[in-house]
């Protein structure tokens, strides 16, 4: 082991950011590995620095190791330079705890937080010498797979044993016992799957088999023998409050992509915005109450010494208790220097308030996401944002002295027209002049619109809806280029070859699986990263197992289609998002569940769901 | 008050940055509840100053930092309780007070340094070796500045160099040098005399080790 240190020391002055693959952090966890009954590797298939600032690794790495009997440790995947590096000495993949190699874990969990981090699995597997089909795994490590991308298994079904369905802490600990208990009684790994089959969020894909219709559209998913479940129900931490979160997070020594304490808020949102995956699969909403959280802030502020604390969910300006929470935190730190940081603002000047109370400690930027340039758009997808909002949220802040705002928008949204992207620079403008207003000027403004590409995903009502095709998408990026001249505006874009990919993968079946093993064999990887991207290996790889992307990407589905992913059950039922879907065509919006219930059905998925009432 | 704080900096933590270890350094301090001032403004940071930075792979036995406190704090207490928080591979092991005028930059003027190195080729007599390379008339060397590549005389900055230890291939040699504004550090010592005697060392795996800084 202590060799295999000193090979990776040789290394570490040729590379960069080598602190990448030291460890060592405060907070880090060191155990005896003799003493743990189970070795665990985290997995994140991306950089240290983007895996580190992910919030479910902090929870999961510090709740197994609250276990004796568990040691887990983190693995990222190098960079390219590394990479090489390792592979021309032959050094394989290794945990940055013990520096030990990936092959000699118990477990590997990965994290699938992007479809466009696939490749890299294959390629940490490759890296430590684990093949990269489960078949021909024999023993141990056993590969599971959690995380949001996780609720569409099919296109990793031949390379992870298992998936684990909704929100881990509340499956993770059954499966370490389950891991345990079979590693005492020496029991084959086959055998281990079928008992973990049963655990409610478990999904062992090779118990499986996926059929298809002629049209290539899937015919049916169905276990291959008895007393396997027919579908999986996700997983739901029930009550936050009482579930764990961390007290100590691991501080890192390079600036990673968000630095600072994360504290998890509530879980869910209720906004119901139709192309949003999170706001389906993550239902319902539940809070951590007020003290539970300033509890939390106060241990993870000493614990870390960390400058900021960020106050994470998908809508944190929802939180019931938002005003007084923000500024109980503010008073208690602000004499240490430590601020506060919202992830999200939502559209209003109640939220640039808040806002602006945060920035008297610690600058912030202020980011605002109308999501569509027009009325009409913005009611298709249910944001429910006007201009009237922009207008007033963008006021306050110019007066409160605010210089520059970030504005995004999503291309390619269902029904979108040419008007609809005009509107986009329409709302661009409206903004600078409410500043000229302001301040009787532009000077000093800088607006950055940014456009992503908008990808339909599994369970969301636009999940039967085709993706804008590439061309339109570049012509739309082209023509916002145009509109958007000038020195006060900057203009960013997605590169739509990757979001196509990205549809592609998401509403992928196993044969786009076998895809991306092909990709992967022919170099791709850090596919999500513009300068590694290599849209054209990824043709050919279809190309040669002869499936056309084009269909999972551009295909209009119909209703009564079988979906890859129904064998998993999120809770939200599929005539929810039907009726979503066709209330989406009609302009006809749908209200905030935090006021009343829109009957998305999750309350039936398993006893104790229960939604946050006002 | 102000405080200076003599510190090292080894294993691991060679790998980061000067602005890693300003803000691992400033983390420290708050998880040791050490109140130090703030700087006005957007984004205000800890009133800290550095000698002149250490490069990327290089240990410290002997680098300083100066850190303005709010109210006051014993300089032995502050020592003890940063030592609590800090990360292995960094320790303060020395702490003063002094003068709120004082500043580390104008105090700093001598490092002393040794540098592993490895052979790649055997040299007969390497102590005669460098004292050949050190009577010439001048060193020149072209090194990187912002305005451009300059070339220098190491002549200028030499105060010692010497061989203190040989054990197979791996040397370690010592460097005394004068520190000022742009001044050449050590690698660019011993990278001109490997260029002197014909490439022997494997500049790949070369180690640093700043033993002392020299204030006055
Ligand atoms: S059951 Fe009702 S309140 Fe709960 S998430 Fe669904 S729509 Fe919202």
């Amino acid at each position: 082991m202590s060799d295999l240190k000193n090979k990776i020391d040789d290394l570490l002055m040729k590379v960069n950011k080598p602190a990448r693959y030291t460890g060592g952090e405060i907070n880090s966890v060191t155990k005896d590995v003799n003493k743990v009954k189970i070795r665990f590797a985290f997995a994140f298939p991306d950089v240290y620095e983007v895996g580190m600032s992910h919030l479910g690794l902090k929870i999961l790495y510090s709740l197994m190791n609250e276990r004796d009997d568990t040691y887990c440790e983190r693995v990222f995947a190098p960079w390219v330079d590394m990479e090489s590096l390792m592979r021309e000495r032959d050094i394989p993949l290794f945990s940055l705890e013990t520096k030990t190699p990936l092959n000699m874990f118990d477990v590997i969990g990965f994290t699938l937080q992007y479809e466009l981090s696939y490749t890299n699995i294959l390629n940490m597997l490759d890296l430590s010498k684990i093949p990269v089909r489960s078949k021909d795994r024999k023993g141990y490590p056993l590969v599971i797979a959690g995380g949001p991308c996780a609720v569409n298994p099919a296109p990793l079904s031949d390379v992870v044993d298992l998936f684990v369905i909704g929100d881990g802490e509340e499956i993770i600990n059954e499966i370490l016992d389950l891991v345990i208990s079979c590693k005492k009684d020496n029991v084959p790994k086959e055998e281990l799957l079928r008992r973990a089959s049963k655990i409610q969020g478990a999904y062992v894909p090779s118990l499986y088999v996926e059929t298809y219709n002629d049209d290539n559209t899937i015919k049916s998913i169905k276990p291959v023998e008895d007393g396997i479940p027919v579908v999986i129900k996700r997983r739901i931490v029930k009550d936050l409050d009482k579930t764990y979160h961390p007290d100590k997070q691991i501080v890192p020594f390079i600036n990673i992509v968000h630095d600072r304490i994360v504290l998890e808020v509530f879980r869910g949102c209720t906004r119901g915005c139709r192309f949003c995956q999170a706001g389906m699969i993550y239902r319902p909403v539940r809070e951590r109450s007020k003290e539970t959280l300033i509890e939390l802030a106060d241990k993870l502020i000493k614990s870390t010494g960390y400058e900021e604390i960020s106050l994470t969910s998908l809508s944190t300006c929802d939180y019931s208790q938002i005003e007084s929470l923000v500024y109980d935190l503010i008073e208690k730190y602000k004499d240490m220097g430590t601020g506060v940081a919202l992830p999200s603002t939502r559209i209003d000047a109640f939220s640039v308030n808040l806002l602006n109370e945060i920035q008297k400690v610690r600058k912030t930027g202020l980011t605002l996401a109308p999501e569509a340039g027009t009325q009409r758009l913005r009611d298709v997808i249910n944001k429910g944002v006007t201009e009237e909002d922009l207008v007033n949220s963008t006021k306050e802040a110019f007066k409160a002295g605010w210089k520059s705002v970030k504005l995004y928008f999503m291309l390619g949204l269902p029904t979108e027209t040419m008007e609809d992207v005009k509107g986009i620079s329409d709302l661009a403008h409206l903004v600078a002049d409410v500043y000229k207003d302001v301040n009787g000027t532009t000077r000093g403004l800088k607006i950055t619109v940014s456009t992503s590409t908008f990808v339909p995903k599994p369970f969301t009502p636009f999940q039967w809806y085709p993706q804008d095709d590439m061309e339109s998408i570049i012509n739309k990026q082209n023509y916002l280029k145009e509109l958007l001249r000038g020195k006060i505006f900057s203009y960013n874009w997605h590169e739509p070859n990757m979001s196509f990919l990205e549809a592609v993968i998401s509403k992928g079946d196993r044969k786009v699986g076998q895809a991306i093993i092909k990709a992967w064999e022919s170099g791709c990887k850090f596919d999500g990263w513009d300068e590694q991207f290599k849209f054209d290996k990824w043709l050919e790889a279809f190309e040669s197992i002869g499936v056309d992307p084009k269909f999972y990407a551009y295909k209009k589905r119909d209703f009564d289609e079988v979906f890859p992913w129904d064998i998993v059950d999120v809770g939200v039922r599929k005539d929810y998002l039907k009726r979503e879907y066709k209330k989406a065509i009609e302009g006809r919006l749908t209200g905030d569940c935090r006021l009343y219930c829109t009957g998305c059905g999750i309350k039936d998925l398993d006893e104790g769901v229960v939604c946050f009432e006002a | 008050m102000k405080l200076r704080a003599k510190f090292k900096k080894d294993g691991d933590l060679r790998y980061i940055s000067h602005l890693d270890l300003m803000r691992t350094i400033e983390r420290a301090m708050r998880r040791a509840q050490i109140k130090f001032s703030l700087s006005k403004g957007f984004n205000p940071h800890p009133l800290i100053s550095f000698g002149p930075a250490l490069s990327m792979g290089a240990a410290t036995h002997g680098d300083y930092f100066d850190v303005v406190i709010e109210g006051k704090i014993e300089p032995e207490r502050f020592k003890r309780d940063l030592n609590k928080t800090l990360p292995n591979g960094l320790e303060i092991i020395d702490c003063y007070i002094v003068d709120d005028k004082d500043l580390l930059s104008d105090k700093v003027k001598e490092a002393e340094y040794t540098v592993d190195v490895y052979l790649m080729s055997y040299v007969i007599d390497l102590p005669d070796e460098i004292k050949r390379f050190l009577g010439r008339d001048e060193i020149l060397i072209e090194k990187e500045s912002k305005s451009g590549i300059k070339i220098i005389d190491l002549k200028n900055y030499i105060l010692d160099f010497k061989m203190i230890e040989a054990k197979g291939s791996k040397i370690t040699l010592y460097v005394k040098l004068k520190i000022s504004e742009g001044s050449p550090g050590p690698t660019y010592v011993v990278k001109a005399l490997d260029d002197f005697l014909g490439h022997v060392f494997d500049m790949e795996k070369i180690l640093i080790d700043r033993r002392n800084l020299i204030l006055n």
